[in-house]
């Protein structure tokens, strides 16, 4: 009697001198700079990588279609975008400079308005008075001598 | 005689693999070859059986293995579980069999729409015991499983890889691995029932 583990490796046990090989030749290329507890750059760099290649396995490859279809949507939308706002931007740079004219007429224009509202620049607010209480015999008088 | 008795498939508990094991992981990211080559002599021959039974193929198989190691030696630093080092090296594996059928222009393992399942507590692999004389059959009846099911029942019989463990292994959920287990075991129960 034996069990389903035992059968499976009692067939392939001829083939473990291949595999001491390949052991022994992978072991005996380590050298200590390559197994050394890496620093903490290659710690990040090897756990952003098997980060990114669990995002790609998981949540990517799966739906593949899908982003596809999303990126080609992107895609479209920012080409359709570009090419809408290009064309503005170059009637803008070929407008071409106004004449003489349109300058004249334009400060025509200026003058009528400055003299229709009038100066620019706001009056200078007169001081008020400075107001001193007078005593109330002193405003008495000067009510019976008006 | 007739191979598929009854007697055939014995049920019994008995530990497959041995447990509590104390692997040098520690000391392998230490950079000491001799942890690594301890590694290695424990995984080589669980390792290559797997590969070799989802892509029968003695030399791919072998280089399959081979890239394993390399890489479980480069990114060691990801592995944040030492006790896990059984189930990672077998992921990583299980990665480059999928490559291997990539760069072949093959999809990759194709996924099985599998039903409902029955509430059934968890069996170790190691109930299931074969004669002697059965052994030929039980491989041939392995390998006409749909690859699914069979690298789920191949994790579960040589390494005893917990559900969670096989499901992180293979990239499928949790709910996935337990009914292609389920429906593995049934198709060899059933395939064992046709054949007598």
């Amino acid at each position: 009697m034996k069990t389903p583990r035992d059968i499976l490796l009692a067939r392939h046990r001829a083939v473990e001198p291949k595999l001491d090989a390949i052991r022994q030749a992978v072991v005996g290329k380590l050298n200590n700079e390559e197994t050394k507890e890496p620093g903490f750059p290659a710690v990040f760099v090897s756990w952003f990588l098997g980060c990114s290649e669990n995002l790609w396995r998981e949540l990517i490859f799966p739906s593949r279609r899908i982003w596809a279809g999303l990126a080609a949507v992107w895609i479209v939308i920012f080409i359709v975008n570009f090419s809408q706002r290009d064309p503005e931007r170059l009637m803008a740079r070929k407008l071409p400079p106004p004449s003489p004219e349109a300058i004249q007429a334009w400060q025509q224009q200026q003058r009528l308005l400055a003299e229709l509202i009038g100066p620019n620049e706001p009056r200078a607010a007169q001081p008020s008075k400075p107001h001193a209480p007078r005593p109330s015999g002193e405003r008495s008088l000067l009510i019976m001598s008006a | 005689m007739n191979l598929f008795s009854p007697r055939a498939f014995h049920w019994m508990k008995m530990p497959a693999v041995a447990a509590n094991e104390h692997l040098p992981v520690h000391q392998a990211r230490e950079g000491i070859p001799e942890a690594w080559d301890t590694l290695f002599r424990r995984y080589q021959l669980p390792l290559y059986v797997y590969v070799f039974e989802l892509v029968h193929h003695e030399q791919t198989s072998l280089d399959v293995v081979q890239e394993t190691f390399i890489a479980a030696v480069r990114h060691l630093g990801s592995l944040r579980d030492n006790a896990k080092f059984g189930s990672w090296l077998f992921g990583i594996a299980h990665q480059k069999c999928i490559q291997h059928w990539r760069r072949q222009g093959r999809e990759e393992i194709p996924s099985d729409e599998l039903g409902e399942l029955p509430d059934e507590p968890e069996n170790s692999p190691d109930e299931l015991l074969i004669q002697s004389e059965q052994e030929a059959e039980f491989m041939n009846l392995l390998n006409r499983l749909p690859l699914p099911q069979r690298s789920v029942l191949l994790l579960h019989f040589v390494e005893d890889f917990s559900l969670e463990e096989i499901a992180r292994i293979t990239g499928t959920p949790v709910g996935t691995v337990k009914s292609r287990l389920y429906y593995a075991k049934a198709a060899l129960r059933e395939l064992v029932k046709g054949e007598t």
